[in-house]
């Protein structure tokens, strides 16, 4: 791993980015005394930087009764930590074929999202009042896709576990007072090795209510990134899996592309 | 107690069908009353659960009358501070082409945020409920329904369905079936959901939302809330709670609930008088009897209560009898309520069930007793001031003195008198009311007895001259029987006065209606989105105009919309159309104002026509400069021109259509007034009109002749309350009669049995009891209908003071008359057969020792 590598060390990089910013870490020879939780989350979210990003995403859920579905969409992200904008294009099934999602985010309030809908030649803006509603009939929540801030929320370092074979911190992260959220506390494990998020726990009212595993972790451009991402419900039984493919760093996307012009003409 | 067991009881039992005929009265009474009221509340109730399934947890709503407004009105109410989560909402009711299932109310939300308003039991364990959240929003065509409507009609997810848009009709997928409870069991359970994007394009609705239902932040109360959005918004939303739409739909329907408690008061009166005439007779039936008991030493209280307790006992029996009665009424004319209430008042809505108001049946049988109290009241009055010898004088009790005749009709016209000063000096609802209680049941009640007298007498010559033996019996009998025969013709009066004073009311409206019809409605075609007018909820848009315009034979096109917003705390119609245009083609002469000076200043926008009725309800006149509370500002106009105009009961504001699209931002059109260019012939144009939008577009293509056909139509339905009121006056007719025969018959039994004893024939005694009858009824017409002029004439006055403000020309029904003369005649002799064979088939010898 060249120098360059080591700067660009991240974890998945997808959509649902309010899970997975903070999961981006440098590699952990750059990390020294790092029992302190909020100095491993800092340093993971310094380290995630990169000027934008592209991928290939195929999602599937599984219902707890044994439905499935499957889609598959293009994701592209320019700027990150909280003043990022993305936008997601749905290109498979046809049903939704072209439907797209753009996400302007804010380090210090909710993201804005707005949906196009070619088939009514239709944008509209998704406010997003009560967040903790499904995205679109994954396990994700809309609350799921926005950014945090990781000065929004304070950290607890309550030991070291082992996620599939490899040493983690286990850090507790609670909102701070004023900062809404569903969830009432949070429980990541972190890799030692590559600070990359192995696992997250969500919770509302002390009982787990969602589970978010990543694997296929691998260096992409130096940023080391997840290439799958499983989010459980555990109130409804329910999974989605997403598999991130053609994934891509640091490319040249015009910044016109993130607005509701760039969308609709897409 | 013990009288009315051993005295009472016996009595009903010997004369069972009379104790029948007595309840009759109050069942009759009782029946319309809950009839009535409970098929009106039904829609209501309906109505209301309609907006409570839908309004889900819903704390507040915001509303521009129901014109609705712009979507930028949502980013503002959501940037309140006080407001949690705001989505927007538009209905559309749509056929749902499947027969016999009606309409389907289609519930356009966005789904994004919605479902933290309204369960749709998306989240729930039922996964089946919506396949793809994503799928159903990307696709215009997706649906979903509620499994009661599914059900019904065997339709899974997946399957298609066919609704009218505004684009012709469209094959909907279901992509989610809702459970059967809540929501899903809104407007009768026909409820289908799509998302409010989807739904404004397939309704033509632009970008226009009809409502906002939000809900506020924890610790936030309702008034704070409605505080900021009252400064956010301005003063042309109404930000309420959704009870308060049930509220505003009880205002838009109070002409008809004010018909309904017309009607409905009558039917209980004259049940009263019903009860009042059974009695009277019991009364006279038993002098001897109370005599007796009044020589034995029963005291004068004991005989009143022993006929109140009578009369409370049957009063009990004929209510629930009327409860099971009225409900059955209800369930027969709930789907002729809903339609009047769709097509007069476009609030479309499904009236499934039967709403029977525990507090309404109480109240029927609170009223039923009161009633038949209050009818018993004078003749238990009576009874107990029997003197015991008089009381085996026969006959002498029925007859009138002169002294009392004169009594009477110098009371009755001393209450005239006051009557006339009540009308003339009626400032107040209080004074005009009492003055019409006054006339038309005070003075009929004081000198029904005289004008009986006088009227037998008069009728008496004819009859002797046409039935020399049989008519001068009869018109004898009546004359000697006052007292008996004035109770039955005061019912019989007061109920023709009600048919013939709605029936004027109805000539008069329908003149009037008729009238303002060929002065207004004189284009060649009309295009329409759908089949009839009284669904609002689909709009064309208004690039339509050109093309319509372009179509060869197209003369001139007018763009018209109509929408109802709240004007001083009323809901009324606005009228939006291109007033330089209509000056041209329909021009009306103003009741107030210059007709050019009205058109050019409305075409400029500088002001605007009211109706009629408008200016007297809200009191405003030309020249007053009115303000109309619009989404994007505050509309302040003088009033310059006032039309008759009768689109709607509570008022109708006419304005130049681009004020419409400048104060509420929505360019749709409700539908499109074709005249067809020199040369070109309405049926040609109206086939090229149907080929243009064939498979493109819902266009429906009206004739003025079917047009005007529809009007008078619904003009029908509302008028159909007289059928109600006819069928209630022939029963009063056979009720009343069928009692005052039966007991002429027992009170003469001896006097017939001496007739057939001295070779009277059967055939003649038939006859003396019929004709009897027929006079009766003869002379409750002729009561009837003077009474009936007298309140046409007040009803004309509540038509103008306190229902549409519109002053209707006076003129008497005399078809309705004509109809009633048979048919009241045919109701006395029909009457009068049973009682009239009990009386020839009766033993000869029990009739010579009667008595």
């Amino acid at each position: 791993m060249n120098r360059h590598e080591k700067r660009h060390l991240a974890a998945t990089s997808l959509a649902f980015a309010a899970l997975l910013i903070p999961w981006r870490h440098a590699g952990a020879e750059t990390v020294t005394a790092a029992d302190n939780a909020r100095q491993i989350v800092d340093e993971a979210q310094k380290r995630t930087t990169s000027k934008s990003e592209r991928y290939e995403g195929l999602l599937q859920t599984f219902e707890a009764s044994g439905k499935t579905s499957e889609k598959r969409w293009t994701f592209e992200r320019i700027g990150s930590h909280g003043e990022s904008k993305s936008v997601i294009r749905f290109v498979a099934p046809a049903e939704v074929k072209g439907v797209a999602l753009l996400i302007v985010n804010h380090p210090d309030r909710a993201s804005d999202q707005w949906m196009w809908t070619p088939s009514i030649e239709r944008d509209r803006r998704i406010a997003i009042q009560d967040r903790s509603t499904r995205f679109f009939g994954t396990d994700f929540s809309f609350e799921d896709l926005e950014e945090r801030d990781v000065s929004q929320y304070n950290y607890t370092l309550l030991g070291e576990e082992a996620i599939g074979g490899a040493a983690c911190w286990k850090i507790r992260s609670i909102p701070k007072p004023g900062r809404s959220s569903q969830y009432t506390k949070s429980i990541a494990w972190i890799r030692k090795d590559n600070y990359a998020y192995a696992r997250v726990d969500l919770y509302v009212d002390d009982h787990i209510v969602r589970k978010l595993e990543n694997s296929s972790i691998s260096s992409v451009q130096g940023i080391w990134t997840a290439r799958e991402t499983t989010m459980t419900d555990l109130r409804r039984g329910s999974i989605t899996r997403l598999a991130l493919d053609h994934v891509e760093y640091n490319l040249p996307l015009k910044e016109d592309r993130f607005t509701l012009q760039g969308i609709r003409q897409q | 107690m013990i009288l009315l067991r051993l005295i009472s009881w016996p009595y009903f039992r010997k004369h069972q069908l009379r104790t029948l005929l007595t309840t009759a009265g109050i069942v009759l009474g009782v029946a319309v009353f809950v009839g009535m009221h409970t098929a009106n509340q039904s829609v209501l109730v309906a109505f209301s659960e309609t907006v409570d399934r839908i309004a889900g947890k819903t704390e507040l709503q915001v509303t521009a009358g129901e014109t609705g407004f712009g979507e930028d009105v949502l980013d503002r109410v959501q940037s309140a501070s006080t407001v949690r989560v705001a989505v927007p909402v538009i209905e559309a009711v749509v056929d749902s082409n499947i027969k016999g299932q009606g309409n389907l109310l289609v519930l356009g939300t966005d789904m994004t945020g919605d479902r933290s308003l309204r369960d749709y039991d998306l989240e729930s364990a039922d996964e089946a409920i919506v396949a793809d959240p994503l799928v159903f929003l990307a696709q215009p065509d997706s649906l979903i329904l509620s499994k009661a409507f599914a059900e019904r009609n065997h339709l899974a997810v997946g399957d298609r369905l066919r609704l009218g848009t505004v684009d012709g009709q469209k094959a909907f997928t279901i992509r989610g079936i809702t459970k059967a409870s809540g929501l899903a069991s809104a407007f009768g359970g026909n409820l289908a959901i799509m998302d409010i994007y989807a739904a404004q394009k397939m309704f033509g609705r632009g970008r226009t939302f009809d409502r906002i239902d939000l809900a506020v932040k924890p610790g936030v109360t309702l008034a704070d809330c409605e505080h900021e959005l009252a400064t956010l918004l301005g003063p042309g939303f109404q930000i309420q709670p959704p009870a308060s739409r049930t509220q505003q739909f009880e205002a838009v329907l109070k002409g008809y609930s004010t018909m309904v408690n017309v009607s409905s008061a009558f039917a209980l009166f004259i049940g009263m008088f019903i009860i009042y005439n059974s009695f009277a007779i019991a009364v006279t039936q038993r002098r001897s009897e109370i005599g007796i008991l009044r020589a034995l030493g029963a005291t004068q209280a004991q005989i009143r209560w022993l006929f109140l307790g009578e009369s409370a006992a049957l009063g009990l029996l004929g209510s629930f009898a009327g409860l099971a009665a009225g409900v059955l009424i209800a369930r027969a004319i709930e789907s002729s309520v809903s339609t009047i209430v769709a097509d007069v008042y476009y609030v479309t809505q499904r009236a499934e069930e039967v709403a029977s108001n525990p507090l309404l049946l109480g109240l029927a049988v609170a009223i039923g007793i009161a009633t038949s109290l209050a009818a018993a009241a004078i003749p238990a009055r009576s009874a107990a001031r029997v003197d015991p010898v008089r009381a085996l004088h026969k006959g002498a009790y029925q007859l009138l003195s002169d002294r009392e005749s004169r009594t009477r009709a110098m009371l009755a016209g001393a209450v005239g008198v006051v009557s006339l000063v009540c009308l003339a000096a009626a400032g107040s609802r209080l004074v005009f009311y009492a003055g019409y209680a006054l006339a038309v049941v005070a003075v009929p009640v004081l000198l029904g007895p005289v004008l009986s007298l006088g009227l037998a007498r008069t009728i008496r010559p004819v009859l002797k001259w046409v039935w020399p033996v049989e008519g001068a019996l009869a018109a004898d009998s009546l004359i000697q029987t006052p007292r008996r025969t004035s109770a039955t013709v005061i019912a019989l009066t007061l109920s023709l006065a009600l048919v013939v004073g709605f029936s004027g009311m109805a000539r008069a409206s329908y003149g009037s209606i008729i009238d303002w019809m060929n002065a207004t409605f004189n284009p060649d075609l009309f295009v329409s989105p759908t089949p009839g007018f009284n669904i609002q909820t689909t709009r064309f848009p208004a690039t339509m105009a050109s093309e319509l315009a372009a179509i060869p034979g197209v003369g001139r096109v007018q763009m018209f919309r109509n929408g109802r917003v709240m004007f001083r705390k009323a809901p009324v119609t606005i009228l939006a159309i291109e007033m330089s245009s209509v000056a041209q083609t329909a021009r009306r002469q103003p009741v107030a104002g210059n007709a050019d000076e009205m058109y050019r200043r409305a075409a400029a926008g500088e002001g605007l026509i009211v109706s009629n009725n408008l200016a007297e309800l809200q009191r405003v006149r030309l020249g007053d400069v009115i303000e109309v509370p619009a989404p994007y500002g505050l509309l302040r106009l003088p009033i310059v021109g006032i039309i008759v105009d009768y689109s709607d009961q509570q008022g109708t504001i006419l304005m130049d259509r681009s004020v419409f699209v400048k104060y509420w931002h929505d360019d749709s059109v409700r539908d499109f007034r074709v005249y067809v260019a020199p040369g070109a012939t309405v049926s040609e144009v109206r086939q090229r009109i149907l080929e243009r939008y064939a498979g493109r577009r819902q266009v429906f293509v009206l004739v003025n002749s079917d047009l005007k056909r529809y009007i008078l139509k619904i003009a029908g339905q509302w008028f159909g309350l007289t059928s109600v009121q006819v069928a209630v006056a022939v029963l009063v007719a056979i009720l009343g009669i069928a009692n005052t025969v039966t007991v002429s018959i027992i009170d003469r039994r001896r006097e017939i049995g001496v007739l057939q004893a001295v070779g009277a024939l059967r055939g003649q005694i038939r006859r003396t009891i019929w004709i009897e009858a027929l006079s009766v009824g003869a002379i409750g017409l002729m009561l009837g209908f003077a009474l009936g002029a007298v309140n046409l004439y007040y009803i004309l006055e509540i038509v103008h003071r306190d229902l549409i403000g519109t002053r209707l020309d006076y003129q008497f029904p005399l078809t309705t008359v004509l109809t009633l003369v048979p048919t009241i005649l045919g109701a006395a002799l029909l009457a009068a057969i049973w009682p009239a064979e009990s009386a020839v088939r009766g033993s000869l010898v029990e009739a010579l020792e009667y008595e």
